[in-house]
């Protein structure tokens, strides 16, 4: 599903589905650092509490960044729900990553 | 690996807009670092890493009870420990608290009155360490405060911090200490916090050497030398530089060392309660031919050398004792040659273990294992495997720098030939 909610009359009740996302990420880094502050406001401001965040520090794990077939860093993955999708860079043009999230932002 | 990302596709974007990071080659299994995010990160690793050194040094001085100043090769106060910044705000002269920034060698050579040929002393102190001449200097001074007759002992030791050189000066308070000291002239032991007083002379209180004159001589000599307390990590005499005083350790080490240009010391001899440091001055030579560095803190009877000539010349049971010592000093000095030279670096540190046993007269002291790697001439890691061997064995005990010898008679089956065959020189001479 690509809507994240089911709007219901009753409050508090109804299926979310949880957006998984993994960020990429090279620890300390300017952009890497820049893209972890504006992904978290994104999330914080269009999916409350229905997401869940992974960073991946491609230094420390570069095995796995290999596997999962990253090829830059930072990188975002939204792996769930289908279909998946990335993005690269530092975040920063929010269109771009609500796109990608499969959420209309205001004015979009 | 740039040509594996697509022309104009999205990750080639971001490279040239400046938003990537690091990139990911797949041909050489390696992450790669573009050069903006490579300088940001050894620059915070560099930060880091110097916060956490001041933070880890400053905690260490803190935790210390002497007064603590590190200074730099002008003087000037680089950091003061918290036993000195809460010392008392009123007090003048070199005990004044001088803040980071000011300059310690001024107050000490501007120092008055009274003071004044101690803050000579301790300036020009400081100034042979940082100048490198020296590794450490100590100056014990009596001073008057509100609370009476205060003793004090300044200690300086230097070091190099990325190239520039630094002083650690150190201040105690000492009046107790040297007030306790005074009766073990007698050779009696002394209650400190924890043990009881005796009257009967204590083994532990006297060099073997001198207890083992004739009564009248022994007392005669007792007389003229002075108890003192000597320091860990203390240098006593410098190879071919006049010697200003005899020492006979009571509880103390000390180690003899040579210099090999280039490499670190390497201990040749050590010299206990059996014994006197500087035995030279018995042979009639006032220049010491190793260097002499305290090994473990404790006491020893001390003489100024001219004095120690006269008296000297005056026993002929001294002059026997110490010409028989000597001979055992320079049979312990050859077998060490041969030790170092063929024996294991587990064999000798057995040795080494047991020999200090023996003259300490305590089956646990405090060590660190890169001060034993410097003393038995080999690698840091030689020294841990081989300790670890002989802990596995159950013969020592090991750990936060401290070592419990568990079982002596194993150890020394553990050790090299030498042990035994120096300890029958000694006990036969």
């Amino acid at each position: 599903m690509s809507r994240p909610r089911v709007k219901s009359k009753a409050r508090g009740a109804g299926v979310t589905t949880v957006v998984v996302l993994r960020l990429y990420i090279v620890g300390g880094a300017p952009n890497s650092v820049q893209a972890l502050v504006n992904l978290e406001k994104i999330c914080q401001e269009y999916l409350k509490d229905g997401y869940k965040l992974e960073v991946v520090d491609v230094l420390e794990h570069p095995r796995r960044a290999m596997d999962e077939g990253v090829l830059v860093t930072p990188s975002l993955a939204k792996l769930s729900p289908g279909p998946t999708a990335n993005v690269v860079g530092n975040l920063s043009d929010k269109a771009k990553v609500l796109h990608a999230l499969g959420l209309k932002g205001k004015g979009t | 690996m740039l040509l594996r990302l697509a022309k104009g596709g999205p990750e080639r974007q971001a490279i040239e807009a400046g938003e990537i990071d690091a990139i990911i080659d797949y041909a050489s299994s390696n992450v790669i670092l573009l050069p903006a995010a490579r300088a940001v990160l050894e620059r915070k690793r560099a930060q880091a890493g110097q916060q956490e050194s001041n933070r880890f040094a400053r905690a260490t001085l803190d935790a210390l009870a002497s007064q603590v100043y590190v200074l730099d090769s002008a003087g000037t106060v680089i950091m003061a420990n918290k036993a000195w910044r809460a010392s008392a705000p009123a007090a003048e002269g070199i005990a004044a608290v001088v803040p980071e920034g000011a300059n310690f060698l001024a107050v000490c050579d501007n120092a008055a009155g009274s003071e004044r040929a101690h803050g000579i002393a301790i300036a020009a102190g400081i100034r042979r360490v940082t100048g490198e001449e020296s590794s450490l200097f100590r100056h014990e001074y009596d001073c008057d405060s509100p609370a009476g007759r205060c003793r004090f002992v300044v200690t300086v030791t230097g070091f190099r911090e990325d190239g520039a050189a630094r002083a650690v000066v150190a201040r105690e308070n000492i009046t107790g200490r040297k007030a306790v000291e005074q009766p073990l002239k007698l050779g009696y032991s002394v209650a400190y916090p924890g043990r009881t007083a005796s009257t009967k002379p204590a083994a532990n209180a006297v060099n073997s050497l001198l207890a083992s004159l004739p009564a009248e001589e022994y007392q005669r000599l007792l007389a003229a030398l002075e108890p003192v307390t000597l320091t860990y990590g203390e240098v006593l005499y410098e190879r071919g530089v006049p010697i200003k005083h005899a020492y006979f350790p009571v509880n103390c080490l000390v180690s003899l060392l040579t210099t090999v240009g280039g490499h670190e010391a390497l201990e040749v001899g050590l010299v206990g309660h059996e014994g006197m440091v500087s035995v030279a001055l018995a042979l009639g030579i006032d220049v010491s031919p190793a260097r002499a560095l305290v090994q473990a803190t404790g006491i020893a009877m001390r003489m100024e050398a001219a004095r120690f000539r006269e008296e000297f010349l005056q026993s002929i049971s001294l002059q026997q004792a110490l010409h028989r010592y000597a001979y055992a000093l320079m049979a312990q000095i050859a077998q060490n040659a041969a030790c170092n030279r063929f024996h294991t670096v587990g064999e000798r540190l057995a040795r080494w273990l047991l020999m200090t046993r023996d003259r300490v007269r305590s089956n646990e002291f405090r060590l660190t294992h890169a001060f034993l790697a410097d003393m038995l001439g080999v690698r840091r890691v030689g020294v841990t495997i081989a300790a670890n061997a002989l802990q596995k064995r159950k013969l020592i005990k090991y750990g936060r720098g401290e070592i419990t010898i568990l079982d002596r008679k194993r150890l020394s089956t553990a050790s090299c030939e030498c042990y035994r065959i120096i300890k029958r020189i000694y006990d036969g001479a």
